[in-house]
């Protein structure tokens, strides 16, 4: 399995945030993680980026343990509700930050970075500091600074929340089409029930800091706690 | 309207500038005695006489500046890496409180109740003592200074970083050094006058061995010279005027 999750527990003055939280994700999938908020889900990505260390349990991506390993020497990248972008670097230098970290030589930096902001639609922001962008263009810019260094893998917290609904709905397609062009594999967090479904591959289902896997979106849809029931009950009453 | 706002600028500028211009006028007058209106004569004599050596004050001046260097370094340096551990520790306002400590209960009952430490130690009455005791005070300043900088955006900041595969001291010369450099600056000015206008701790603590810039201007006021008070207050003035200066030209910059 391409990231395994070994019974994940957190708890913070002895409230239990996770409960024994085990999860399998497959190479090149998108798991959505749909749940309430406050339910441990992004505990549960902060654990898994190293953010945050759990009390008990064991994290292997590609078969190799990185319980113990710092968030940098991880490899998994985080993409936070908000794009929080470097605000001192332009959208050229937030991008290519991940290079830059990597010693990479500049024009291979530069090349990389140019073809990323055409491709996510950049072309004429280059240049502009974080404070002149829109909110789109802010999580467009957080997205390619994550997808320029190749992560292995991408836990995304809820990354559209705070967009108006017709930009989330571009940045949703935006995803899935870079998701299928680049073999991402990610978790994807939120809480609402609609995107959960547009953007997983895989489904699952947290609840009180416990975790449902389901095999097929068919399992996903009539288990009454995730709310899809109800949801086509009310469409269906209108 | 704009009238109203002219006359009030003009009035302010007076009130600042007036007592700074009747200081240069009295550390350039002589026999300057009731009842005469103005002094009988106008000299460089005063300020001729720092660069003589039996008044000190060009001493006087390097010690007051290399001790306000040396503090406002220093406290910049562990105000910005302690704050750091404070703002993100478990208990970090009870922690904070304990910075307040040296000021709730005043610079110079702190420094007679730490005298006896001080001279156990041999460090009462020498500029290292000097140091270390107005580093007391203003460590503290700088911690509490840069909580505000620590806070939650920042700390996002750092995660981001480290996700990238940013290690720990790449992170602080590409991405918080960056954006503290103006908290750092303003930090570095308001150290560098406290430890410049000490005058209470640097008292108890030096015994009058270190004749700072600003013990000088007390020392030439209980003597009845006000010249040479006026004189040094002059030269007291100047590194404030100029840090001012620099500090507007630097945030002017920066909102640029």
């Amino acid at each position: 399995m391409y990231l395994q999750l070994d019974n994940i527990s957190k708890s913070y003055n002895q409230q239990m945030i996770l409960q024994a939280v085990s999860l399998q994700v497959q190479a090149n999938t998108t798991t959505s993680i749909l749940g309430k908020s406050g339910c441990g889900k992004s505990t549960l990505l902060k654990i898994i980026a190293g953010i945050t260390k759990q009390d008990s349990g064991h994290i292997y991506l590609q078969q190799n343990n990185i319980t113990a390993l710092p968030p940098n020497l991880r490899n998994i990248v985080y993409l936070f509700q908000e794009a929080l972008l470097f605000p001192h670097l332009n959208v050229y230098d937030n991008i290519a930050f991940g290079l830059k970290v990597k010693k990479e030589n500049n024009t291979s930096i530069k090349i990389k970075v140019t073809q990323l902001i055409q491709h996510l639609g950049l072309d004429n922001e280059t240049h502009k500091m974080p404070e002149q962008l829109s909110g789109g263009q802010k999580q467009r810019v957080a997205f390619g600074r994550a997808l320029i260094i190749n992560p292995p893998l991408m836990l995304l917290d809820e990354p559209f929340s705070s967009l108006d609904v017709e930009t989330r709905t571009t940045m949703q397609q935006l995803y899935k089409t870079i998701a299928l062009q680049y073999n991402i594999t990610a978790l994807f967090v939120t809480h609402d029930l609609k995107e959960s479904l547009i953007m997983g591959d895989k489904l699952a289902y947290m609840h009180n800091g416990s975790l449902t896997m389901y095999h097929t979106k068919q399992q996903f849809i009539q288990d009454a706690h995730t709310g899809v029931s109800q949801e086509i009950s009310f469409w269906n009453s209108l | 309207m704009a009238k109203a706002k002219t006359i009030t600028t003009t009035l302010l500028l007076i009130w600042c500038i007036t007592p700074l211009l009747f200081l240069v006028f009295l550390s350039v007058s002589i026999q300057w005695l009731y009842p005469h209106i103005l002094p009988q004569a106008i000299t460089g004599v005063h300020w001729h006489s720092i660069f003589t050596p039996y008044n000190n004050i060009t001493q006087s001046a390097a010690a007051s500046l290399l001790i306000a260097i040396i503090v406002a370094t220093l406290a910049v340096a562990v105000g910005f890496v302690v704050a750091r551990f404070i703002a993100y520790h478990k208990y970090a306002k009870r922690l904070l409180t304990l910075a307040y400590f040296p000021f709730a209960i005043s610079p110079v009952i702190f420094a007679v109740s730490l005298k006896f430490y001080f001279l156990k130690f041999g460090l009462a009455g020498n500029i290292l003592g000097i140091i270390i005791g107005q580093l007391i005070i203003a460590i503290p300043y700088s911690i509490i200074f840069f909580t505000s900088f620590w806070n939650n955006s920042v700390h996002n900041l750092l995660n981001v970083a480290a996700t990238l595969g940013s290690p720990y001291y790449y992170t602080m010369r590409h991405v918080v050094l960056p954006q503290a450099k103006p908290f750092i600056i303003t930090c570095f000015f308001q150290c560098f006058l406290i430890s410049w206008f000490e005058y209470g701790l640097t008292t108890v603590l030096g015994y009058g061995k270190v004749p700072t810039l600003t013990i000088k201007v007390y020392q030439y006021i209980s003597e009845a010279n006000t010249y040479n008070a006026a004189l040094c207050c002059c030269l007291l003035i100047i590194p404030p005027l100029l840090l001012l200066w620099i500090n507007k030209k630097i945030f002017l910059k920066h909102t640029s």
